[in-house]
């Protein structure tokens, strides 16, 4: 699966445009205004495309059958794989500490599920959510264990009460409904088996390249989908602490690929632009909530609007990222006629 | 028993001695232009108003007939206090629509009284090749009205498929009601008109709007586009070929019963959301892959023309068309997978947006096949981990069992049942 190089939208022009006249990007704003000329694509010449001894420029001008050296250069010079290795080595670490985290914050949901502390039960219930959504890029590769930990009862049977609904949202469905706290102590008990599992996984997983340039943009996507509509945590409506903790594991996604990114065409640059405003917009809320996370319904409508926007902006020029980090070039897909040769 | 009996009784009075169009199209012998010819205002009418689908027939309208522009969906919860007046609604749902379906005047009343038509096609009702189709849900069969034993054998309340996220709200039913035709207007009127002398029979439970793209091109032939850009509809098969919709849609005398059913069709309808902004942030060539097929003209990857056979058979790896593309594991073209077909008839959906700003297009996904775990459920299993999940949410809809056709205006479309 590829996708093509970004092209620099009108959301994302528009953003560029709010950011200078609001000026409020320090270095940032410059950098995505520049749209990098074709031949001065970063090379990377010391590395070799896997299987070949050409480096990534050599075989995108194969590719786009130009002669070497002789410009205007094709956009599409693959990265070797290995220009992963490092992004992914500082991610999972990031993503282990994040899960050890989330274990403590477990045992402290637990604990004082035990005691009978609903208010306190509720505060470790938001800091558990909040650490897993900041592990964000893994997630799409956990699988089962991901439906373990975060599954919704949407897909299931017999809904809220189907025994497979499990994990942090069976247990939120019960402590902001009343439930009583004794019922939830299996469910966290449970949790903290599963987190002891991810503590595990999250540092060894196996991520492709194209997998984690893919999740820059799709941690938020499903912010957007999930969790400021309302769907995802619709009982403690902590989508908007949801939406930060998201957008703060794009920024680590994006802090790793950042050696990649630079130099290569004009992806990052609006991404910074984009990621800061909506930090700023975030910081706004939270301020004018007296320095907490507001539940979702208590979000004014213009800040709802603002925040969907911001996200939006961001979204649209995060989608300009996996195209920046391709490995290979799009293979030519066969004809039938070919095939049935 | 408090259906409004008079309200019935005079529309159906009404119809009976508006002459001219009505009676002609009960017989269906008027063309298009004769009807133009009738009409008090010959000039100044949308041509296509005249078009006719007859009501009455073996079969149903608004299955194998072409699928209209406009489109409302409509799911009634029977609220009537008992069997005879649940009966006497549903006749009242069948003539009325054969009225409106056909093409009526309404006759002036005392002015005392309130109008018997809304008026809002004025006082010569075009049918605009309006079909109203008729079917039940599993619920009716309960324990409410006697009829648990009647159930349909394939029937069955539509359970949630993974990464399904259905609102109970928008989900089942008693009665569906599937109003389509060319105008808007003519759809929405219907509505209103179909309800008003079944109020104490029938709830509203959930209603969708859905429209057609328009026919744009390059052939006859070419499937209009779905909120993705992509060609729909391009595998169905043939409408026109008795023996294979014998095969796909039509419950036999064979088939597990009861009696009644022989000659219907089960219906499925999905309201799948269809996230288009994150759709429109996905690279074409992964869209095509996701899909099976080429955006633009709708040929399967690799090929040229839209109704080109993919021939995954020299394609075993999916070099060409990915092995979970949607259009190979929707319908892989194999023997074994030949009698799973379905006949889709879907519309476009758009209701304005979330919570999050986030535009709430769709499609309301409708099927008619003859068995719906050997065919709908076994396609959706096999769908169940393809790619395009993340850019779709399947919101509502349910299982319904359309009967068979009505045979002349003194019978009703679920009659059967109450034999």
């Amino acid at each position: 699966m590829t996708r093509p190089l970004p092209r620099t939208s009108a959301g994302v022009l528009l953003g560029l445009t709010l950011a200078v006249l609001a000026g409020g990007c320090g270095g940032t704003s410059g950098t995505g205004r520049s749209r990098a000329s074709a031949t001065a694509v970063s090379t990377h010449p010391a590395m070799t495309i896997a299987g070949t001894h050409a480096s990534a420029q050599e075989v995108a001008d194969a590719a786009a059958q130009k002669p070497t050296g002789a410009g205007p250069r094709s956009e599409l010079s693959p990265l070797p794989t290995s220009a992963f290795t490092r992004p992914l080595a500082r991610y999972r670490a990031y993503a282990g500490a994040q899960a050890d985290a989330m274990q403590g914050d477990v045992a402290r949901l637990a604990a004082a599920l035990r005691r009978g502390d609903r208010t306190a039960a509720q505060a470790a219930w938001l800091a558990a959510y909040d650490r897993y959504l900041r592990l964000g890029a893994a997630y799409g590769a956990l699988g089962a264990l991901d439906d373990a930990i975060d599954g919704t009862p949407g897909g299931l049977p017999g809904g809220v009460t189907d025994p497979h609904f499990s994990g942090l949202h069976r247990i939120e469905y019960g402590l902001w409904r009343g439930a009583p706290l004794a019922t939830l102590v299996p469910w966290a008990d449970r949790l903290a088996r599963d987190v002891t599992r991810l503590r595990g996984v999250a540092r060894t997983v196996a991520i492709t390249p194209l997998e984690y340039a893919t999740r820059a943009h799709e941690i938020l996507e499903d912010a957007q989908r999930d969790m400021l509509s309302g769907r995802a945590a619709p009982w403690s409506g902590a989508a908007v602490m949801a939406t930060a903790a998201s957008l703060a594991a794009t920024e680590e996604v994006i802090g790793t690929l950042r050696p990649l990114l630079d130099g290569r065409g004009d992806a990052l640059g609006p991404v910074q632009v984009e990621m800061a405003q909506l930090a700023g917009v975030l910081a706004a809320v939270r301020r004018a909530h007296g320095g907490a996370w507001p539940p979702l319904t208590a979000l004014r409508p213009d800040e709802h609007e603002r925040l969907d926007g911001t996200l939006g902006a961001l979204l649209e020029a995060l989608a300009g990222i996996p195209g920046s980090l391709e490995t290979t070039l799009p293979p030519t897909i066969p004809t039938i006629a070919q095939q049935a040769r | 028993m408090s259906l409004d009996r008079r309200t019935f009784l005079l529309r159906s009075a009404a119809t009976l001695g508006a002459g001219g169009l009505a009676e002609a199209g009960a017989h269906g012998l008027l063309g298009s232009s004769e009807a133009r010819a009738a009409s008090p205002a010959a000039g100044g009418i949308d041509p296509g108003l005249s078009s006719r689908v007859p009501f009455d027939g073996d079969r149903q309208a608004g299955i194998l007939t072409p699928a209209p522009e406009q489109a409302t969906f409509v799911s009634l919860d029977a609220i009537a206090p008992d069997r005879a007046t649940l009966a006497i609604g549903l006749q009242a749902l069948s003539s009325r629509a054969r009225e409106l379906t056909q093409g009526s005047s309404i006759p002036v009343q005392e002015v005392d009284d309130p109008p018997v038509d809304s008026g809002t096609l004025g006082t010569t009702i075009a049918p605009d090749a309006l079909t109203v189709t008729i079917a039940f849900g599993a619920s009716l069969f309960d324990d409410r009205y006697g009829l648990a034993g009647r159930r349909p054998a394939g029937l069955t309340t539509m359970a949630p498929f993974p990464h399904d996220d259905l609102d109970p709200a928008r989900c089942h039913g008693d009665v569906l009601l599937q109003i389509c035709a060319g105008r808007r207007d003519t759809v929405v009127h219907t509505v209103r008109e179909l309800l008003r002398p079944v109020r104490s029979a029938f709830a509203l439970r959930w209603t969708i709007d859905g429209f057609q793209g328009a026919h744009r091109g390059p052939s006859a032939r070419s499937s209009r586009r779905n909120h993705f850009g992509f060609r729909d509809g391009t595998g169905n098969p043939d409408v026109g070929d008795d023996a294979l919709m014998r095969r796909l849609l039509w419950v036999g005398d064979g088939d597990p019963g009861p009696a009644w059913t022989t000659g219907g069709t089960y219906q499925v309808l999905r309201a799948i959301r269809m996230h288009v902004e994150f759709w429109d942030r996905v690279g074409l060539r992964e869209q095509e892959n996701m899909i099976g097929r080429t955006r633009d003209s709708g040929a399967p990857l690799g090929g040229t023309d839209e109704y080109e056979d993919p021939h995954y058979d020299v394609d075993p790896k999916g070099e060409r068309i990915p092995l979970d593309a949607h259009i190979r594991l929707s319908n892989p073209r194999t023997a074994k997978t030949d009698d799973e077909r379905i006949l889709r008839r879907g519309y476009g959906y758009h209701r304005g947006f979330d919570e999050a700003g986030q535009l709430d297009m769709g499609l309301v996904f409708v099927a008619f096949n003859r068995d719906v775990e050997r065919q709908f459920a076994t396609i959706q299993r096999r769908l169940a981990d393809e790619p395009m999940i993340d850019y779709i949410t399947p919101v509502g809809g349910g299982y319904f069992f359309a009967p068979r056709g009505t045979r002349d205006a003194a019978d009703w479309v679920g009659s059967g049942l109450f034999a």
